[in-house]
Formats: C-alpha cells, structure tokens, sequence
C-alpha cells in the first residue's frame, strides 16, 4: 500500500512537471524556446544534486539545513584552492574531504546525542559560512578550470544533444541513486531506520554510522553543487547557496518524500526541482521584480505542498 | 532551624530543580555579565537600563515568539519569526508613517498585533490544519515575508514618531512588559497545560481528548503576537523602516531559545527560558562588540551557541550526569 502511495505522488510530482510546463508555454512567449528548455534543465541539475543528500536525509527522518552553506563553503574554498595554484584533483579532494567530515560530524552529533538534526544542522552551516568569510575577509577570489565551465555551459553539448554535460550526469546519478536506495544494503537500512527507528536498532542497523554517513553524503552533494555553480556564475560568493535552503527542501516535500522519514525516493525529487525551476523561470517570465519573485514562489509552493504533501492527522498515528 | 525556613529551603530547591533545564543558561549568565561588567563597567549602570533593554528586547521578544511553537512539539518550529518581524516594521514605516501620515499609537500598535496575529494564524492553519511540516510552512512564510519587505521598501528608508522612539529608551520596558504580563496571563488559563501536554506527548493528550491541531494552531498565534511586539521594538530601536534586518533574527532567535533549554521535542521550557537565553546572547554580543570583532565573527559566535546550548540540554548527556528525569 505503501509503495502504491509513493508512485502515486511521484506521478503527480510528473503531472505537475508537465502541467506548470504547458502554463508556461501559454503564459509566457518563448517559455518553449531551445534556450529557455534548456537553461531550466542546467539550473534543475543543479538543484537536483543539491537535493540529493536532501531526499536521503528525510528519508531517514531528519533534515540538513547546512546545505546552503556547505554550496558557499564549497565554491570558495574550491575557487580559492584552484586559484592559489592547486591542481584540480588536490582541490577538489580536499573540499571533499571537508565536506565530508563536516556532514558526518553533524550526522554523528544528532544521532548519538538525540538531537533534532534541524537545530544542529542551522547551527554548524552558520558557523561553516561565518568561518570561511572570516578565511577570505568577506572578498572571496578565484575561479573554476575551463572544463567545469564548460561541463554546465548553457552553449554546451553532449555529442548531437544541445544540453551540457551536467544533464546527462544527473540523469545517470538519479539511476545510481534509485538502484542504491531499491537494491543495496545500505538503502534498505536507510528506509528501516527512517520508517522505525526502534525496530531497526533491534535488527543490527547501527544508527549513528548511517547518520554520520548519510549526512555525509548530503555536504558532499552540496559541495559538488558548489563547485559546480561556481562554474555556472563564474565568480565564487559564500552566499550562492542561499536560494538553497528552501528549494531542496521543497523540491523533496514536493516529490513525496515526508519529513517525518521512512517513505519518498529520489525520482520525486528530480521532478520536485523540474517543477520547481519550472515555476521560477515562469513567475520571472511574468515580468516580477527578484523580491516578488521569492515570495510568489514561497506562497505556490505552500499551495502545491498542501494540495498533496501533507502529514498524517494525529488521530492516525496512535 | 527554623521550621519556616527550612520550607523555604525545600521550596526553592524544589523551584530550581523543576528549572535544569534554565541552570546552564543562568551559570553563563552569571560568567558573562561579571566579564561585561569588568570591561565597561559603566554601560551597565542603572541610567542606561532603559537604553539596554531597549537593546536587547527585540531579540528578547523574538526568542519569546519562537518559544510556543517549539513546546507544541512534533517538530513544530516557527522560522519566519525574523521576516515577519521586518515585514511589520516596513509596513509601519512605509505604508502607515509615510503613506498615511499616520503616527498615533492607536492606530500602529493595533495594525502591528494584527499583522502578528494573522502571520500566527497563517501558519498554524499550514501547519496544524492542513498538516504541511511546520518547517516546510515556516520557510515558505519566511520567503514570502522577506520577499514582500523587498518589494515594500527596497532600501532602509522613514523615520517614525517620537513616542515609537521612547520604546528604545526610557520606556523600553512596555513592549517586554506587556509580553511578560501575557505570558502569565496564558499561564494560569487551562491553555498552557494543554500546550504542554500536546508537546509532551500529542498521542497521549489527544486520546484524552485535547483538541491537538486547535492547541498547535494557537501556539503559532502565540508565535506572531510576540513577533508583533518585538517589531515594534525592532521599529524603535532602528528608527526607520529596513527590510535587511528582521531575517536575521530568526537565528539568534532559536539559538536563545535553545540555550534556556527549550526544546525541540516539545513541552520543555517557558518565559524564563527565552529570557535568560536572550540575555546570555545579548552579553555575548555586547562583549564581542567591546573587541570590535567583524558581524562575521558574531555570526561564528551565534552558530557555536547554538550548538554547543542544545548538545549541553541533550537528553541523553542529562541522564549520564544524572541531572534529567529517566522518560519511557
């Protein structure tokens, strides 16, 4: 039953992908036009790997608020690194590396000491972001190599198709992320400590560790964003990530994962960020200033997630 | 000993004992306050009370207003506190002082509560009645409020009048009164036992037939009626209208809240919590300051209290040291 639910808001996630598409073609001209398809397929890669370790960590019942932060944490620090001089390989691993220990530390802190991850999670990326302003004086430098650029490039392309290298590589992430999640150890485990944390233990599942390793995984994610973007804007900024925050959690809410864990994947996820890039570029299509734009979108969002996002009543959980 | 006296031994070790949860907060309270009064000692004689609470009472009243949704528990959590709070001093500023003309108290205190009290509405029908996640609803108001202040006032712009301005200085007190008196006044209704209870355990309290979604709703109105009061404070402290600064608060917000040790699990915490946690920021923040750190340096400040305040309340550490009480 269960799983029927999941595909039937996965579907719905789909329906809405092409619902707010053919409102865009109607409202907005050349909302269908080559470039316009194809920046919003670039910037929903981009939100779609940042989503990621988003959909992993709800699934298990948590949420990661450092997100945002690790994508700044990320771009600079990898912009720095190249742009002192570091080969890309020994830039790229350290940020990595960082990222990596920094998600584990908070995945382990909330775990082993019963913490909401939400509290833990605000409080490490603010001190991530205060610190990297701190290392660069508030005036970030660098740049990214040429093939990063060209990987995310809007004129790119991937032999005869007209989309950059990015498109491809989250479509194959996606399929490595479903076939990890539905067939691996590691993703039953996840879904067992998400849906019953309790039952799980008493089955040998080790919760810190897939915490530590799950949360992991999400800075990892959003430091490969990070980097990426950085690609994207040309420039590195400690507060590129910011958008972030509430777009990867609405793009999983609204592809039917539920925060309080155990149910969802990531294929609603990649529709959660079609939409949500969809609606984005439609509302600046209608000619709205940035500060409307933010708020328009806030309150869709909230419409879109209460038409089908919600939780379960209480009276249906004793 | 006398026997009066040993009553009241035994009831202020029983009122601080039913307070752990206010013990780390009230230990670094003390350590600050004597480390701020050693290096200014002069900011914090009793002239400038009124200057200092005008100080801190915006950050005071906003840890107060993420306070009810946090004991309502089940991961309730009101993060667009601190947008809301600019969005109600823009709209003041730009739509009642500059368009209307209107500067009397009666006509901007009521118009700031009501802002507050419909924003509280608004969320607590997301997210008690139409059951979106309280942090999902929270972050979309806390976009659409940052949003809308942009749009009202793109730059901080206005002056107000000089009677909102006196609720910086001399008569500071009011806006943080008024809160206090409603707290103890919400305290003694049969509401605030049924928020606590809904926090604790909202299984529990809805077999014994608590109206649980009407209880987390109001704990959200609870949220922007303190939100109001502290936008008017915020109002008066910087006196003009600014859309930048509200979104910041809701940090130091949570992070003041935490500290006093309320939690996030719910039904843990209350007035003095949220007090004691703003002051230990506020102290924080006025020695940072004495240094003349960067914000940069205030923000890593903000971001290690958070962390270290709800790792020191974990449950978990409580029962090892043996100051918690052992739950099912």
């Amino acid at each position: 039953m269960i799983g029927r639910v999941i595909q039937g808001r996965t579907l719905v996630a789909f329906a809405a992908v092409l619902f707010v598409f053919l409102l865009g073609l109607s409202l907005v001209p050349g909302y269908g036009s080559s470039f316009s398809i194809r920046a919003m397929l670039v910037l929903a890669s981009l939100l779609a790997i940042a989503s990621l370790g988003q959909t992993l960590v709800m699934i298990l019942g948590g949420i990661d608020l450092s997100i945002p932060f690790m994508i700044g944490f990320a771009n600079v620090v990898f912009a720095k690194l190249y742009g002192d001089g570091a080969p890309f390989l020994l830039a790229f691993a350290a940020v990595m590396v960082a990222a990596g220990l920094i998600g584990a530390f908070s995945g382990a802190v909330s775990a082993s000491l019963g913490i909401h991850p939400l509290i833990l999670t605000l409080g490490v990326g603010t001190m991530i972001q205060a610190s990297v302003q701190i290392w660069t004086r508030g005036l970030p430098t660098g740049s990214a190599p040429p093939f990063i650029n060209e990987f995310v490039s809007l004129g790119g392309s991937v032999g005869p198709l007209p989309v950059p290298w990015v498109v491809p590589f989250t479509l194959a992430l996606a399929l490595v992320t479903l076939f990890v999640l539905a067939r691996t150890t590691y993703g039953r485990r996840l879904y067992a400590l998400g849906s019953n944390p309790a039952a799980a233990k008493l089955s040998l599942v080790r919760p810190v560790r897939i915490w530590a390793v799950t949360f992991a995984a999400s800075a990892m994610f959003a430091g490969v964003t990070g980097i990426l973007l950085l690609g994207f804007t040309g420039s590195s900024s400690a507060g590129v990530g910011t958008p972030y925050l509430f777009q990867t959690v609405a793009a999983v809410v609204i592809g039917g994962t539920a925060l309080i864990g155990g149910r969802g994947g990531y294929a609603g996820t990649v529709a959660g960020a079609l939409v949500l890039i969809e609606l984005r570029t439609l509302l600046i299509g209608l000619g709205l200033s940035e500060a409307l734009v933010q708020a328009s979108l806030g309150a869709v969002i909230l419409a879109l997630v209460a038409a089908y996002g919600r939780d379960t009543h209480v009276r249906e959980t004793i | 000993m006398s026997v009066a006296s040993a009553v009241v031994l035994r009831r202020s070790a029983r009122f601080w004992r039913s307070r752990a949860d206010v013990w780390l907060a009230a230990g670094l309270f003390l350590v600050l306050l004597a480390a701020n009064l050693a290096l200014s000692p002069g900011r914090f004689a009793p002239a400038n009370w009124g200057t200092l609470l005008g100080l801190m009472s915006p950050l005071l009243l906003a840890a107060l207003a993420v306070t009810p949704p946090f004991l309502a528990g089940r991961g309730a959590i009101d993060v667009s506190v601190g947008p809301l709070m600019g969005l109600i001093n823009v709209m003041i500023v730009q739509w009642l002082i500059v368009g209307q003309g209107l500067t009397s108290p009666f006509a901007i205190v009521p118009f700031a509560i009501a802002a507050g009290i419909l924003s509280g509405a608004l969320n607590g029908f997301l997210a008690a009645f139409l059951r979106v996640e309280p942090i999902v609803v929270t972050l979309g108001t806390f976009l659409i409020y940052s949003g809308l202040s942009l749009a009202i006032l793109p730059s901080p712009a206005g002056s107000v009048p000089p009677w909102l301005r006196s609720l910086s200085g001399t008569y500071s007190f009011v806006p943080v009164l008024i809160a206090v008196v409603a707290w103890l006044a919400m305290k003694r209704t049969p509401f605030y036992e049924l928020l606590m209870s809904t926090g604790s355990d909202d299984r529990a309290a809805f077999t014994a037939g608590v109206n649980v979604p009407l209880i987390r709703l109001l704990a959200f109105v609870l949220a922007g009626f303190f939100a109001s009061l502290g936008a008017l404070s915020l109002t008066a402290l910087i006196g003009s209208g600014d859309p930048a600064i509200g979104p910041t608060f809701t940090l130091i917000a949570i992070a003041a809240a935490a500290l006093g040790g309320v939690s996030l699990a719910g039904g843990v915490g209350g007035l003095a919590s949220a007090v004691i946690g703003a002051a230990v920021i506020y102290l924080l923040q006025s020695m940072l300051t004495y240094f003349n750190v960067s914000t940069f340096v205030l923000q890593l400040s903000y971001g290690a209290v958070l962390i270290f305040a709800v790792c020191l309340n974990s449950e978990k550490i409580k029962l090892r040291i043996g100051l918690g009480e052992r739950r099912p």
